[in-house]
């Protein structure tokens, strides 16, 4: 459903994504495994189109030049040109890094927000669906949206992905900064929004061992370059996996 | 007696401040762009109400109705078609919307608007006892329509599909863009009902004097000035600083002399930003009161 073809990516002459191609079906969950700097949110930012946006402020500034070779397709159709408000209408939502939500607007207020592109009954009916994927936002409606945990914020931020009713919903780095056992409960809920909503997944994370099992297929990035691909499985018992990310 | 005077005629100063600041604070709220066009757009509309009254004998209601629309649309087409090109780039923000003052405001000088003929009518004619002062009614509805806006701009913020993306693209354009949220299409909607809020300021207000091009850019002046004492953005910030500096100007001008009072406000502007250059609400960043 989602093809992208040769991407590359330059922020000035420094290469963020070299030739990358990649893959996701309808109905998958699909990792994109590497460490800092690999180019895994940058890859985000040019999926959901957010790229061009930057790239057009920079360059009325004046400031860094961006470059985006390569063609990504979805469904279809050709969208390397698309504006990402276009992007989300056609299905394709990005939960950003560092768990983005409205600091200054409660809970339920986020999540109104984030249906401006639903009608109002249809509003109120994703609010309950979200609220029963993640019972522990119930309790916190109130509430700032600044005022909540970490994992609440990504719980919150996920929810908020949600209401835009995406056919593919792209994550960055959903577990940054939450602890082991709010990492577990996430991927819990992740695999659950799958199964129930029927979302394609494109995940991509650089705390891998929670993640892996849970994929149907996975790439590894390293410095912009695609350096491995295969099952979750496969990668999960690749010896290389382990030394570099389990820390085996 | 004077005293009770002085409390009802800061009242008054202190509303017709906050109309006029209301509309620049929402367009730089949400858009970030400081619309230095500001004063120009409230007195055009004034002009344009006063022009289909009395050249086209339309009424009084029509007429500024279709004024406030007008200027609404002219205030989004002025960021479709040029804030958007520098949007973000500050210093030329606020060259592009000064010179766009500057076109508008001498155009009308040029074209001849000197004189008494230019003035609106009131809404109500009298004056009523408060106290054992005398008040206009005209000056008692300003107070009125100030708190009707507000509650207005509140609803509006808090229970409108619109409303609620403004306020998502005031606190993260990225965040919202990735939600679907289009900035530009947003910050033209906000400059446009900025420049509605100030015409609809303009029709209010100047009936209680005469439509002068120079009081376009006291406005302007009156308008920074509040929004810079409350703190940028901040509504709750802009009515206290209205009230401040509304009873300070009132004072001044009872008990020293009028002319004095356009010292006022810049001096508050100097003071607040030697103590608190963020303005009196500015470093709390809250939404409901940044609207």
């Amino acid at each position: 459903m989602l093809n992208v073809d040769k991407l590359m990516v330059f922020y000035e002459n420094a290469i963020a994504i070299n030739e990358l191609s990649i893959e996701v079906n309808r109905g998958e969950i699909v990792g994109i495994i590497g460490s800092n700097s690999a180019g895994k949110t940058t890859l985000m930012n040019t999926i959901s189109g957010l790229l061009l946006d930057t790239k057009l402020k920079e360059q009325r500034k004046g400031g860094e030049r961006i470059t985006i070779f390569g063609r990504i397709s979805f469904l279809e159709r050709d969208i390397t040109d698309l504006w990402a408000d276009e992007r989300v209408k056609m299905g394709i939502v990005l939960s950003r890094e560092r768990h983005p939500v409205f600091v200054e607007s409660d809970v339920e207020e986020n999540l109104k927000i984030a249906s401006y592109l639903l009608s109002r009954p249809v509003m109120r009916e994703k609010i309950e669906y979200i609220y029963k994927i993640f019972p522990a936002l119930v309790p916190l409606r109130k509430r700032k949206a600044g005022f909540l945990s970490g994992g609440e914020q990504q719980m919150l931020a996920i929810g908020m992905s949600l209401m835009a009713n995406p056919t593919l919903m792209l994550l960055d780095e959903p577990l940054l900064g939450l602890s082991p056992a709010i990492q577990v409960k996430l991927i819990e809920s992740i695999v659950a929004i799958r199964k129930e909503a029927g979302v394609t997944i494109l995940i991509c994370e650089q705390f891998a061992r929670p993640v892996l099992p849970v994929i149907d297929r996975g790439y590894v990035l390293e410095n912009g370059m695609l350096t491995l691909h295969g099952t979750g499985e496969e990668l999960y018992n690749n010896p290389e996996i382990k030394a570099a990310y389990f820390g085996v | 007696m004077i005293v009770y005077s002085m409390l009802i005629y800061g009242l008054i100063n202190s509303a017709i401040l906050a109309l006029m600041a209301l509309g620049f604070n929402l367009a730089f709220g949400i858009s970030g762009v400081a619309n230095f066009a500001y004063g120009a757009i409230y007195i055009v509309g004034g002009f344009i109400t006063w022009t289909l009254i009395s050249t086209l004998n339309i009424p009084y209601a029509i007429s500024a109705i279709s004024a406030i629309i007008i200027m609404g649309v002219f205030g989004a087409l002025i960021y479709k078609f040029i804030i958007k090109r520098i949007r973000g780039l500050v210093m030329s923000e606020v060259i592009a919307t000064f010179g766009i003052s500057i076109v508008l405001l001498e155009l009308l000088r040029y074209v001849g608007l000197i004189g008494f003929k230019y003035s609106l009518p009131v809404f109500i004619e009298g004056s009523v006892e408060i106290l054992g002062a005398f008040v206009d009614i005209q000056r008692l509805l300003i107070i009125g329509l100030m708190v009707l806006i507000i509650i207005a701009l509140y609803l509006f913020t808090h229970y409108t599909k619109t409303g609620l993306a403004f306020r998502g693209i005031a606190q993260e354009e990225h965040t919202s863009l990735s939600l679907g949220i289009n900035p530009d299409r947003i910050a033209s909607l906000s400059m446009g009902i900025g420049s509605a809020l100030g015409t609809f300021a303009a029709i209010v207000i100047l009936p209680l004097g005469t439509i002068t091009v120079d009081s376009g850019y006291d406005v302007l002046i009156s308008a920074l000035s509040v929004c810079i004492v409350g703190g940028l953005g901040s509504t709750f910030g802009v009515i206290i600083a209205s009230f401040i500096i509304g009873y300070a100007q009132t004072i001044t001008a009872m008990y020293l002399a009028p002319h004095w009072t356009m010292l006022v406000s810049l001096l508050a502007i100097l003071i607040i930003l030697a103590v608190k250059p963020s303005g009196l609400l500015g470093h709390q960043k809250e939404l409901e009161e940044r609207v």
